[in-house]
């Protein structure tokens, strides 16, 4: 005991140590954040809970908690009433009290350059310095909602811009800003998103990734270099490399790019999630991730009305019936996560929400930790905040009941020890029967309804005469009543009518809890004093004890990959496989040979044969008689599966943005070009800049992760694009500012563009040849991204695929290569290739091309279908590509078109969609043609590929069946069987009370070459 | 080299082109495509004038030799009506890109009384490249608004609008609103929902037309241009073409059809038709179908749902055709056939699928009298290939007969081939 008191009066030294002296106007104040609440059910932390507990609280600082407590006499005692206290939950992402950014540059056309004043980087959308606990004011609305939820403290910060600035952690009193300030700048935010930044640069999310990078490398540069001179931001980012970092995402697959990022830079971000992580499959072992998550379910759709019924896509069934399964999967997964509030409304949502996340195999434990425990850790205020335990800041809520077994009411909220009533609830249930004796006369109360809200009702038992039988009968005469109690006052008052009858009483009484009697006096009808009574005759029977919610016994059918149309039930694998007695098409010297078996095994071609049989163990055996197999089709120029923005149009030269950074693996048009035999693609950057972004080589793998569509080692490659696409010359007056505006202004991008390049090598090289001692003065160069893009191409290390139609440009462009020394690897589109033939075979670059485009726009007057046809004659390497979602899916036509214009031979126009992509792309060492050793990327069909009835029987990549005809009837048929099944439970949700939201359709539009921004065109396209 | 020895054998064998041809001519021993969905092999066909004067099985039929004035061996090669383009901006645009040659989207939102008639460059270079596919017939049609104006129907190969004319002011195009929004433009967050004007817009068409008959009933008036241009809609001598594809807007379409006794209304696009066959062909309404190589619109839609939608139509009993509206659609038009051949490799009989491009498409524009099947009494526009016109391997021209006339089997791309192949000396 005395040990005790010793332990409380040092604590106390310590407190008012830490308090700083501030001016008082007026006489100095007690604060009210001492006091003991007692009888109460504590929910200390996930692992602990005390019943009949105590809390002894001291200056806002919890000093004791337990059962048994000897209590001090010198505290005022709260008598709990056996309620229920959860620590306060702790808000990670938030822009509580902060003000929204604006933006004030009015701009008449667009923005290259910052336009910010003072030593901030050159990018509008990088502000790690701005610091937003100046601008924090006390917004009591949104409080009191987060209230309801159970949070007491947030972090808040200003969610704009990549590099956003810091939070600052917050307790949410309503009182006195600085006591509830707990720390500023206690975590940096970042995201993808640009926000109010006018400048141009980034306009794509791979723009933001590059950014991202480049700052990353400038700042630490920065750390090293001998300061010239000074940069804010800069300074910021340094700061917090080892502050809690946590990176907002909107979309399904941005916790891998995040991860990328970590990955390079060997920083640690926590990611703010979609909701829809459990699409992601089992990547959190090796991704280590922590995350914050979001429980705002999509609400179910109105679907009354069948024709727009119809128009909502599997995809957001599938979600609305897996959402709650969210945070169950990640438990089971073992990541560790914090839950926020971002995305929803009202409390009641939240709890609501919560409490589906039980019945699918979420616990409160789990959910107290990810409210509390998690957060505080993440921000390192664990010894503050997250528990009820002595030492930590008296932030706790009250509760009628466990908020997450039943429907609660949050009663008080603690903190810093300041109490706040939200709702008062007598300490008395009235609630209960009663015999009531007025004057004599015997009347039924029932008296129900909630604690705090009692309703009561008052019946009559009388006998009256029926006047056509004469005889007599029971009756009884019923009313609601009103009925009001404060402390033990009571009121009631109620009148019994009918046509024979009027009673009116109107009483008061003191109640007697102890015995549960009420006895007083009142007025009758006529005005008459009368004494009365009432005795409880019956305990209130409320609603059971049984929680809200249920677990439930059956599992919701699982995520499909992707979780939408034609997704695979898993995550597909590779087959052993033999296509027995083909016609096989093997693009080699062989040339076609009938009858064969080709046999898969590990995802590579392992044999083709005359004769059947001799197959390895577990073989899938396809019949292939009459029927011919051919390599997968390459697309050497495609734009499917990117996210977020195809063209990085800020700049004249975005060498430093890669499309591999944004690949999506829910693009439909990835399964509907596998069901037209596309195995491979080379997703380019669009043609908006002379030098556009590195491309992104890949495989078609349907239903993986976006990583895995990388074809591993792949070799490097640029998008160039030349003509009226790069000079904006189709984009309207307010686009003919950005250098270059004309093919003359090309060429000097190109030769400025690689003089830069050669002179930032040096710079490089120069650097490593100074000793120690001078390399230690000078300072390490700044790496530039853009630049060493730049040199990888000028030194032959990156290959162009360059857009091009005209024959003035295609010449410039080789002329620039030759003066630099180094070649063009293929240009793109060609469409006046067969111009300049002679001169591209002599430069040895390749040629990838339409079939039959021309007259959509007027660098396309002079393209002829014979091109390609033309081309080839001439020695050069041709292939026909899509660079459209449409033509890609029946490229096999396109390349019957050169069979047409041109007479080349039906084995040479195949090559032309599949042998002569890969060698463009320099992949023909492991594709492109049917041998053994090569990749198994593979396609069946019904009949020779080139001819107008070819369909698809089957497309095979790296010896996973990823598109299967038969199957591919299977999947419609239950695609409708699956949506109606879904459809059923949201009327039935409806029914229960989620209110329907009105039907709303994502459709992902195509992009082109000359797509903008993020926007994606189902309308015109120029190409 | 294939092409040039068509061009060798074209120029023995061909009197002179661009010339009406007043001779006998007989053309043997060809794969005769009628167009009606029947086919003769073996077929003999012969033309005086403008028109054809003698279908007939070489097997069940001879003739004499003299009879004629020239006889063509064909050698088994395909003759096929001349192929028809509906609903395209073909010879009202030259380069899309290009405002100044854009000539088929006229200001404003109710247009019947602008026609596209006069605008019709029979000098295009893509007409060119379009006969030489076998698309000798083409609805030039306007754009925008809600209605867009009046399409005529155009040979092409014409000196002039006028000579050109097959059938002038054959229809109003009117784009029925969406009853769905945000469709055209998105960033990835963006989304569709319904149309909550869609009410609204309809109320707007049917007050039009309601006008417009009142102005047909009331004598005395002053000349209204656009209920002038109404009145043979609503009397039946031209066509409403009524250019929607969801299934709501194509069941108001048909009540709408109903509630001012259209003739001969036609849907173009139509996608989600294949839905409601029964009640389109109970109603006498023809679908112009879309784009047989296009996307399917939502991601549940089958893959090939597109493909797939002359099989469906045909089976439901509709009369249908196929059509090229969407992206670079003058352009494309030469790839009419190949839309056919996909149509084919999907559920269609190959003569079915050549239907779908000749006489169902003349059918629905009103001039199957005189086009759209080789049948004696109508006119010769036929289109020879030496394979299957509908494969992209095979269709090669070897003759092209418009009313009669030969044209060349070559156009300006052809010669810039044949000129850069002399430069690299081949």
């Amino acid at each position: 005991m005395k040990r005790l008191v010793l332990a409380f009066l040092l604590f106390n030294v310590y407190t008012l140590l830490g308090q700083l002296n501030t001016p008082v106007n007026g006489v100095a104040e007690t604060p009210a954040n001492s006091f003991v609440l007692t009888n109460v059910t504590i929910l200390v932390s996930p692992e602990k809970t005390i019943n009949h507990g105590n809390i002894i609280v001291r200056d806002g600082v919890i000093v004791a908690v337990g059962q048994q407590l000897v209590l001090p006499n010198d505290l005022p005692i709260i008598d709990g009433n056996d309620r229920v206290v959860l620590p306060s939950f702790i808000e990670l992402f938030s822009s509580l009290g902060i003000p929204a950014p604006a933006n004030n540059h009015d701009n008449a056309s667009p923005q290259y350059l910052s336009k910010k004043n003072g030593p901030y980087y050159w990018n509008e959308a990088i502000h790690p310095e701005i610091d937003p606990t100046a601008l924090y004011s006390i917004d009591e609305t949104a409080i009191n909602e987060l209230h309801k939820m159970g949070f007491g403290a947030a972090l808040t910060h200003q969610n704009d811009g990549i590099f956003q600035g810091t939070g600052s952690l917050v307790t949410l009193g309503k009182n006195k800003w600085k006591q509830q300030l707990i720390q500023p700048k206690i975590a940096a935010f970042y995201s993808f998103e640009k926000g109010i930044s006018k400048q141009e640069y980034p306009s794509s999310l791979m723009g933001s990734i590059a950014l991202i990078r480049q700052t990353l490398y400038d700042a630490d540069w920065y750390k090293n270099a001998q300061k010239k001179s000074s940069n804010y931001s800069l300074d910021a980012v340094n700061a917090h490399q080892n502050l809690p970092s946590i990176f907002f995402t909107n979309a399904t697959y941005e916790v891998f790019r995040v991860h990328a990022l970590e990955h390079e830079f060997n920083r640690k971000f926590t990611v703010v999630g979609t909701g829809h992580e459990y699409e992601l499959g089992t990547p959190w072992d090796s991704l280590q991730q922590t995350l914050i998550i979001p429980i705002n379910f999509p609400a179910p759709y109105d679907l009354k009305d069948p024709y727009i019924a119809r128009q909502v896509p599997l995809a957001d069934l599938k979600h609305w019936e897996l959402a709650p399964s969210n945070l169950a999967y990640l438990t089971q997964q073992k990541v560790a996560f914090s839950i926020t509030t971002n995305g929803l409304k009202t409390a009641d949502e939240f709890w609501k929400n919560l409490h589906k996340s039980f019945e699918y195999g979420f616990t409160p434990e789990e959910a107290l930790r990810a409210l509390t425990i998690n957060p505080s850790k993440l921000i390192g205020v664990d010894s503050l905040l997250g528990t009820i335990e002595k030492g930590k800041k008296a932030c706790f809520t009250l509760y009628d009941v466990n908020p997450f077994l039943y429907q609660a009411k949050v009663l008080e909220v603690y903190t810093n020890g300041e109490r706040e009533v939200k709702i008062s609830i007598p300490d008395v249930d009235i609630r209960g029967k009663y015999s009531l004796n007025i004057d004599g006369v015997k009347y039924h109360l029932s008296i129900a309804g909630s604690q705090q809200k009692p309703e009561a009702s008052v019946s009559l038992i009388r006998t009256i005469n029926d006047s056509i039988t004469n005889k007599s009968k029971a009756d009884t005469l019923k009313t609601t009543a009103f009925i009001q109690l404060i402390d033990n006052d009571l009121t009631l008052q109620f009148l019994l009518k009918d046509k024979k009858t009027t009673q009116h009483f109107a009483l008061k009484g003191v109640y007697n809890a102890r015995v549960w009697i009420v006895e007083g006096t009142g007025t009758d009808s006529i005005g008459n004093w009368i004494k009365w009574s009432a005795l409880r005759t019956e305990k209130f029977v409320g609603k059971s004890d049984e929680p809200v919610w249920k677990t439930r016994a059956d599992q919701p059918v699982p995520p499909l990959y992707p979780n939408m149309a034609f997704g695979f039930t898993a995550i597909p694998k590779q087959e052993t496989l033999a296509f027995e007695n083909a016609t096989v098409w093997t693009n080699e010297s062989e040339g076609i040979i009938e009858n064969a078996t080709v046999i898969v095994q590990n995802g590579k071609i392992k044999a083709i044969q005359k004769n059947t049989g001799n197959y390895p163990a577990n073989t899938r055996i396809i019949d292939a008689k009459g029927k011919h197999l051919t390599s997968g089709i390459i697309d050497e120029h495609s734009h499917i599966a990117i996210s977020k923005g195809v063209n990085e149009s800020g700049q004249a030269i975005t060498a430093e943005v890669r499309i591999g950074d944004v690949i999506t693996a829910d693009d439909i048009n990835v399964y509907r070009q596998l069901s037209g035999g596309v195995t491979a693609a080379q997703l380019l950057h669009g043609s908006a800049n002379p030098v556009g972004g590195q491309s992104a080589l890949i495989k078609l793998k349907w239903g993986h992760m976006p990583q895995d569509y990388l074809i591993p080692n792949a070799p490097k490659f640029v998008k160039f694009a030349l003509g009226e696409n790069v000079k904006q010359a189709n984009w309207g007056d307010y686009n003919t500012t950005r250098f270059p505006q004309t093919r003359m202004g090309v060429e000097q991008v190109y030769i400025d563009g690689f003089a830069r390049a050669l002179a930032y090598h040096e710079a490089q090289l120069n650097y490593q040849k100074l000793s120690d001692r001078e390399k230690s003065k000078i300072g390490k160069p700044a790496i530039d991204l853009e630049l060493e893009a730049l040199y990888e191409i000028v030194s032959g290390n990156r290959k162009i695929t360059c857009h091009s139609y005209v024959q003035s440009e295609i010449n410039m462009l080789m002329h620039v290569a030759d003066s630099f020394g180094f070649h063009v690897n293929t240009f793109t589109h060609i469409l006046e290739g067969y111009k300049v033939a002679d001169k591209m075979k002599a430069h040895g670059v390749g040629a990838s091309t339409f079939a039959d485009w021309w007259a959509y726009k007027f660098e396309v007057k002079d393209a002829i279908p014979f091109n390609a046809a033309l081309m080839q004659e001439m020695n050069i390497v041709v292939a026909i590509n899509s660079d459209d979602a449409e033509m890609g899916r029946r490229l096999n036509q396109e390349a019957a078109k050169i069979v047409k214009y041109g007479g080349v031979s039906e084995e040479e126009a195949w090559k032309m969609v599949t042998l002569n992509p890969a060698k463009l792309l320099h992949l023909d060492d492991r594709m492109g043609s049917v041998q053994v050793g090569k990749d198994a990327d593979l396609v069946l069909w019904t009949a020779n590929p080139l001819s107008i009835e070819a369909k698809v029987v089957y497309t095979i990549v790296d010896g996973e069946v990823l598109y299967d005809s038969q199957l591919n009837d299977e999947k419609l048929a239950a695609i409708e069987l699956e949506k109606a099944r879904i459809a059923t439970l949201m009327l039935d949700s409806s029914v229960k009370g989620d209110e329907a939201k009105p039907f709303k359709r994502r459709k992902r539009g195509q992009y082109h070459c000359n797509t903008l921004g993020q926007e994606q065109a189902t309308g015109t396209n120029e190409h | 080299m294939k092409l040039l020895h068509v061009i060798v054998v074209l120029l023995v064998t061909i009197v002179a082109q661009g010339q009406q041809n007043e001779k006998k001519i007989l053309l043997e021993n060809a794969t005769v495509h009628i167009g009606n969905g029947q086919v003769i092999y073996n077929g003999l066909v012969g033309i005086q004038n403008n028109s054809i004067i003698l279908v007939q099985n070489a097997l069940a039929y001879t003739y004499n030799p003299n009879d004629w004035d020239s006889i063509i061996q064909l050698n088994g090669h395909h003759i096929y009506p001349g192929f028809v383009a509906p609903n395209t901006t073909l010879g009202l645009t030259e380069i899309d890109a290009v405002r100044a040659t854009r000539d088929f989207d006229e200001v404003g939102t109710f247009n019947p009384h602008v026609r596209s008639q006069i605008a019709y460059n029979c000098e295009s270079a893509i007409l060119a490249t379009v006969r030489t596919n076998g698309v000798l017939i083409t609805q030039a049609a306007p754009r925008g608004g809600i209605i867009s104006g009046t399409s005529s129907v155009m040979s092409t190969s014409c000196w002039n609008w006028e000579d050109g004319t097959l059938l002038a002011d054959d229809g109003i195009h009117l784009n029925w609103p969406s009853s769905l929004k945000g469709g055209e433009w998105w960033s990835e967050n963006k989304v569709i929902t319904r149309n909550d004007q869609y009410e609204e817009r309809k109320r707007q068409i049917t007050n039009f037309f309601a006008q417009a008959e009142t102005y047909q009933q009331e004598d005395g008036k002053a000349a209204d241009l656009k209920f002038e241009a109404m009145k043979a809609c609503l009397n039946g001598n031209k066509r409403v073409y009524f250019h929607a594809d969801e299934l709501q807007q194509l069941l108001d379409i048909v009540d709408f059809v109903g509630a001012f006794r259209l003739q001969n209304a036609v849907i173009i696009g139509g996608y989600d038709s294949y839905l409601i066959t029964e009640k389109l062909k109970e109603h006498h309404i023809s679908v112009m179908l879309p784009r047989v190589h296009s996307l399917p619109e939502k991601d549940d839609d089958a893959v090939d749902l597109v493909y797939r939608l002359p099989y469906l139509l045909q089976q439901g009993g509709v009369l249908f055709c196929l059509q090229n509206e969407g992206d670079m659609d003058a352009m494309n038009v030469r790839n009419l056939p190949f839309l056919a051949g996909t149509a084919m490799a999907y559920g269609l009989t190959e003569e079915e699928a050549v239907r779908s491009i000749t006489l169902n498409a003349c059918r629905i524009l009103g001039i199957d009298h005189y086009y759209g099947s080789i049948e004696v009494g109508k006119r010769a526009s036929l289109f020879i290939s030496t394979g299957n016109a509908l494969d992209m391997r095979t269709n090669n021209a070897r003759m092209i007969l418009s009313d009669g006339m030969f044209l060349p089997v070559t156009n300006f791309q052809t010669d810039l081939y044949l000129k850069y192949r002399k430069k690299y000396g081949f």
